[in-house]
């Protein structure tokens, strides 16, 4: 994490989750960075991450585990999902590789 | 002669039906297990309340700082 601070990045974690959970959930993991509450499910959509998961027989669309690494134009660098979403060294590694200014 | 021919056409009608069903779970399967978004695109903007009910923009960080955006499953989740 401080790894991509240094490279000039803010880091968002997203879910449905609502603010009040993901403050306890930040609490508890002892993230430094916000958490971000897509409650409405707006953001996963214009993202185009929504997935479906069955539990107990019920369907739930929640998010896709998915990182997005975005430069100061706004433009997307890179996309990764799923397991390898969850190590965060490449989006360091694509952090620092970008342009300071 | 008239009952059996009626009788295939409730079982077109069902197999159509069914294959319509199937196609359109497929399609969702695809619409959601993929981002559309790749690298060069232009990241959507959106506006979201943080854990402290704050609200984030996106656009705010334009022109300041790269953005990572970690998106996850369920708090208190391993995902």
């Amino acid at each position: 994490m401080a790894k991509l601070e240094a490279s000039d990045a803010v880091v968002f974690g997203i879910s449905i989750d609502s603010p009040a959970a993901n403050n306890a959930f930040a609490q508890k993991i002892g993230v430094t960075f916000p958490l971000l509450s897509d409650m409405n499910r707006k953001v996963l959509k214009q993202y185009g991450i929504l997935k479906m998961y069955n539990v107990q027989k019920e369907e739930y669309d929640w998010a896709q585990r998915t990182t997005f690494v975005i430069d100061k134009q706004g433009v997307i660098q890179s996309v990764e999902e799923e397991a390898s979403a969850i190590n965060p060294n490449n989006a360091v590694a694509v952090c620092t590789k970008l342009p300071k200014k | 002669m008239r009952s059996a021919h009626f009788k295939s056409l409730i079982v077109a009608a069902a197999l159509v039906g069914s294959l319509a069903a199937g196609a359109i779970r497929a399609q969702q399967d695809v619409k959601v297990s993929h981002t559309s978004l790749k690298a060069g695109d232009m990241a959507p903007d959106f506006t979201l309340l943080d854990n402290q009910w704050k609200q984030i923009h996106l656009a705010d960080y334009r022109g300041k700082k790269n953005v990572v955006l970690a998106f996850y499953v369920l708090a208190f989740t391993e995902g």
